[in-house]
């Protein structure tokens, strides 16, 4: 697991993370340049939540995860592992937490550059310290979401990155925005729902606050994905 | 290996299967080959990859041996359980291989493809095997300073992998293969794209490997004569069947049953051509491209050799030489696949 948290965080897509850093980090020290400090904690809320949350986390996830187990597969690095004495499984779920833990390292630098940006110039104290905290929390959440799914796409599909365009730009941004019920079946929705208990500024506060039903739905996807993307790599064949 | 007759373009006895385990012994108490299939096939859409593979391999080094796409590494992937068989039995040490990952601790396997992580140290590499492995830190670093001593690399493991040459990835990767101590060594096609130097050095590990180490070695190759200096014990197989396994003197054997060419050089070599031609072991006779002498394709050697004498004086030609154009290994595995 090490070695794969090294992997990810190490290998080249490392300058697409910085360069989604300068993007974040210019949007949001602009934005705050141009917004009334009365509204700070409104603004930069709704900043964190519509840039990281609803875009950059699910792009990011897919990068990493779409690309983690089938590169490995493709490039045949797969070959120490299903050639160690361990269940597949548990090396399944060894990929997946490698991909959650970096997922989460990278966001929470996202989050954090984002937050200094604004936050810097419009004064950090206040409750601005608690929104960091809890778009922390909220990254984590979502990486565990996100990469128990994207990591079953790589082992489901030999071109997973077709799926994960989809996933990521339709259905969790297009489809995700859309009004209606159809909204609420996107990770997205359960992480911004969570959120909402969490954060009482921006357009978080007046989302849909996450129940038991939430949590427990999300903690179902997760295991689902991970249970299907388990079995399906330890009977998959690696010619 | 066993030493059961050599039976060329013809599949094996069928072996009787080994009971199936509820508990695996361990492997040392195993009375089974290490090897075991039977009518093995394996095949990808419409390629074959095995047919009705028959072959049983026992303890010592043992050499796979056949044309690319022949089936070997597709033997090997069977044998590591990362694909699974279309039909017949395979069983590795008396267990299928299929599934069955606990096995992994006594095999190690070094395949033909690069797929070492560059940017690593080969000492880091090896720690990470390890820790695959489960190997305890203590353990773990007396065993990469052993394995790395075994394949003669102790300078190079501190150096990322990008700046090894083939034959010191080569290396590394059978210290790999070699550093939780399997009982049995797989090594696929381990000369492929190295400089003389280099065979020759891994050619003394594969034997040394065996001899003072004790592992069962399974090696590939394409090529005959370079199996031959590590092993007599070889397994020939050509589009996914065994056409024939034994001793390498039991497979020299088989070239009395197919036709043999001998070129003879001499003076008045068109009279003893004739008299060739009536004879029962031969097959054909022709001249030599440069009309210097004949080319007589026979079918049992050793008669030939001993009616010679006879037939020269009869004809009274006078024999500047006489060679076999089939006095290698290759030539054994050309007749037996039929090329």
């Amino acid at each position: 697991m090490k070695y794969s948290v090294k992997k990810v965080l190490f290998n080249k897509q490392w300058i697409i993370t910085l360069l989604i850093m300068i993007f974040i980090g210019s949007i949001m020290g602009y934005a705050a340049t141009q917004i009334d400090s009365v509204d700070r904690l409104d603004a930069g809320t709704e900043l964190m939540d519509m840039l990281i949350l609803s875009f950059i986390m699910p792009v990011i996830a897919m990068i990493y995860g779409a690309s983690l187990l089938r590169n490995e597969i493709e490039d045949k690095s797969i070959t120490q592992v299903i050639t160690a004495p361990l269940d597949r499984a548990i090396s399944y779920l060894a990929y997946y937490l490698s991909l959650a833990v970096s997922l989460s390292i990278i966001l929470s630098a996202i989050c954090l550059v984002g937050w200094l940006a604004f936050f810097g110039q419009q004064g950090m104290g206040g409750d601005a310290a608690g929104i960091l905290g809890a778009m922390i929390v909220l990254c984590i959440i979502g990486s565990l979401a996100y990469s128990a799914m994207f990591i079953l796409t790589s082992v489901l599909f030999k071109r997973p990155i077709y799926f994960g365009l989809f996933f990521a730009f339709i259905w969790e941004g297009f489809i995700g925005s859309a009004g209606g019920a159809i909204g609420k079946y996107t990770i997205k929705h359960f992480v911004r729902s969570i959120g909402s208990t969490m954060i009482d500024y921006g357009s978080l506060s007046s989302y849909t606050e996450a129940t038991a039903g939430t949590y427990a739905t999300l903690l179902m996807v997760i295991v689902i994905c991970l249970g299907l993307g388990a079995m399906i790599f330890r009977e998959k064949e690696f010619p | 290996m066993n030493q059961q007759p050599v039976q060329p373009n013809q599949a094996q006895p069928v072996p009787p299967p080994p009971p199936a385990y509820a508990q695996p012994p361990p492997i040392a108490q195993q009375p089974y080959p290490v090897i075991s299939a039977m009518n093995l096939c394996k095949w990808y859409g419409n390629v074959i990859g095995l047919n009705n593979l028959n072959v049983q391999i026992g303890e010592g080094i043992t050499g796979i041996v056949g044309p690319n796409g022949a089936g070997k590494s597709t033997l090997f992937k069977l044998i590591i359980g990362s694909i699974k068989s279309n039909a017949g039995g395979l069983f590795v040490m008396g267990q299928p291989p299929w599934g069955n990952t606990k096995q992994l601790a006594h095999i190690g396997f070094c395949p033909d493809y690069d797929f070492l992580p560059l940017n690593m140290t080969g000492r880091e590499y090896l720690k990470f095997l390890g820790g695959l492995h489960a190997m305890d830190k203590v353990h773990l670093k007396d065993r990469i300073a052993e394995v790395t001593d075994i394949v003669k690399m102790e300078k190079d493991m501190d150096r990322e992998m990008a700046g090894y040459s083939k034959g010191m990835r080569q290396r590394l990767k059978i210290a790999g293969a070699l550093i939780h101590s399997p009982k049995l060594l797989l090594l696929d096609e381990p000369l492929a794209g190295t400089d003389p130097l280099v065979r020759r050095d891994i050619i003394n590990l594969v034997k040394k490997l065996h001899l003072e180490h004790g592992h069962n070695i399974i090696v590939s190759s394409h090529v005959l004569h370079e199996i031959e200096r590590m092993t007599h014990n070889i397994v020939l197989i050509y589009k996914g069947r065994a056409v024939a396994q034994g001793d390498i003197s039991e497979i020299r054997g088989l070239i009395d049953h197919h036709p043999h060419n001998i070129v003879i050089e001499g003076s008045n070599i068109t009279e003893l051509a004739k008299v060739l031609m009536d004879q029962d072991f031969t097959v054909s006779v022709g001249y030599k491209d440069d009309r210097n002498g004949i080319i007589a394709k026979v079918t049992k050697p050793d008669d030939f050799f001993d009616r010679m004498p006879e037939l020269v004086e009869s004809t009274g030609c006078e024999i500047d030489s006489m060679y076999s154009m089939d006095d290698d290994l290759g030539s054994i595995f050309k007749y037996l696949v039929g090329w």
